[in-house]
């Protein structure tokens, strides 16, 4: 792991905080990662009990953003860091943000889990394309945090070029689910139960997005929100 | 009751710097809240104009929430403040952000509005 770009200080300690900073922040996406996975396989799967735990284990998440936010404000307030120092930490305040609401997401996929199993008869349309759109937004998560390990923002337009993918495969899952709902008005509640799932993963990829946009905004300095993908490629070109 | 203890620091520029980003929050809060009323309203009258008014205002929000941020980052990087002054410059940069976000979802509320008046005029036609 590169550690330049953090383990320059004159104080060791401070080198050591940063350190252990970013390795808690890891940790965290680590548990964001899984609990997507385990509550897409739930779903997928009807594993009520999977299901139970990734809703039990989202307080674990929220405990990490806290934790992990009062140690950010600490530093700040103690070591008084400037420049690329001041651009981390704050970035870390705002990804550990985008991580819960992650988390929040595969709760709330989760519970549609349980919903499902209770009242879709045993059918599985769109499981496959559900799936297809997980793999992506856990891979677009993935990828960010591991530009986050690196502190490296290379390559980082690939990433978020992939949310557009994401949300041409939402749109495609909602054309099908909305046929459903019109052929039979039976299909009403499982088809909005499976919306909801879809459209936290929509949102998933979207999260995924802004810490990317946080990573350049660290390393860069500059603020890209609200840029379109076309936009934000000519400006990371330049 | 005013968190931004304004007037109190021994630096005049530092209160300026606190009264300046104060406003800026207070105005942009304001414009969410207008954002999201109007949205509302353009979506129980179905009025696609409104609806598109929202949406063109929504670049407004974002330039506040950057400009804020940007203010609030070089106000922490110059004057180091600790206590209560960081709590509440963190707290803001926090603050622009779920504002944004409410922002955002008046402008899917607009967007459902626009998208569902259209569908509705094809549908009367057809």
């Amino acid at each position: 792991m590169d550690n330049s770009k953090i383990a320059h200080h004159i104080s060791e300690n401070f080198n050591k905080e940063l350190e252990d900073i970013r390795n808690k922040v890891l940790t965290m996406g680590g548990l964001v990662e899984e609990q997507i996975e385990q509550a897409v396989k739930a779903l997928t799967t009807g594993n009520m009990e999977l299901a139970e735990l990734v809703i039990k284990q989202d307080n674990e998440v929220d405990d990490f953003e806290m934790e992990i936010d009062a140690e950010c404000t600490q530093i700040i307030a103690l070591r008084q860091p400037a420049a690329f120092d001041l651009r981390l930490l704050l970035v870390v305040l705002r990804v550990i943000n985008e991580l819960e609401r992650i988390g929040d997401l595969a709760e709330r996929i989760a519970k549609m889990a349980i919903y499902l199993s209770n009242n879709s008869e045993g059918r599985t349309d769109q499981y496959h394309e559900l799936k297809h759109m997980a793999g992506l937004v856990k891979d677009m998560l993935h990828s960010a945090l591991d530009n986050f390990a690196r502190m490296s923002i290379d390559g980082i337009t690939d990433i978020t070029r992939c949310d557009e993918q994401v949300d041409r495969e939402y749109a495609s899952i909602i054309r099908q689910l909305i046929t459903q709902m019109m052929e039979d008005p039976r299909n009403i509640t499982r088809s909005m139960d499976m919306l909801w799932t879809v459209r936290a993963l929509e949102r998933i990829g979207d999260h995924s997005r802004y810490i990317c946009e946080h990573l350049i905004y660290m390393v860069k300095g500059e603020d890209v929100r609200h840029l379109t993908q076309a936009e934000l490629e000519i400006k990371m070109k330049s | 009751m005013d968190n931004f203890n304004t007037a109190t620091h021994i630096s005049g520029r530092f209160d300026e710097e606190l009264e300046s980003i104060h406003t800026k929050i207070v105005a942009m809060g304001q414009l969410v809240e207008k954002q999201l009323s109007l949205s509302i309203q353009a979506f129980t009258t179905g009025n696609i104009d409104l609806a598109m008014q929202v949406l063109k205002q929504d670049d407004l929000i974002d330039e506040y929430e950057s400009a804020i941020d940007a203010e609030c980052v070089s106000t922490i990087a110059l004057r180091q403040p600790t206590g209560i002054d960081l709590s509440l410059l963190v707290a803001v940069i926090k603050a622009t952000g779920e504002l944004e976000g409410i922002a955002a979802k008046a402008e899917g509320i607009a967007d459902i509005t626009i998208q569902l008046n259209q569908t509705k005029q094809v549908d009367s036609r057809g």
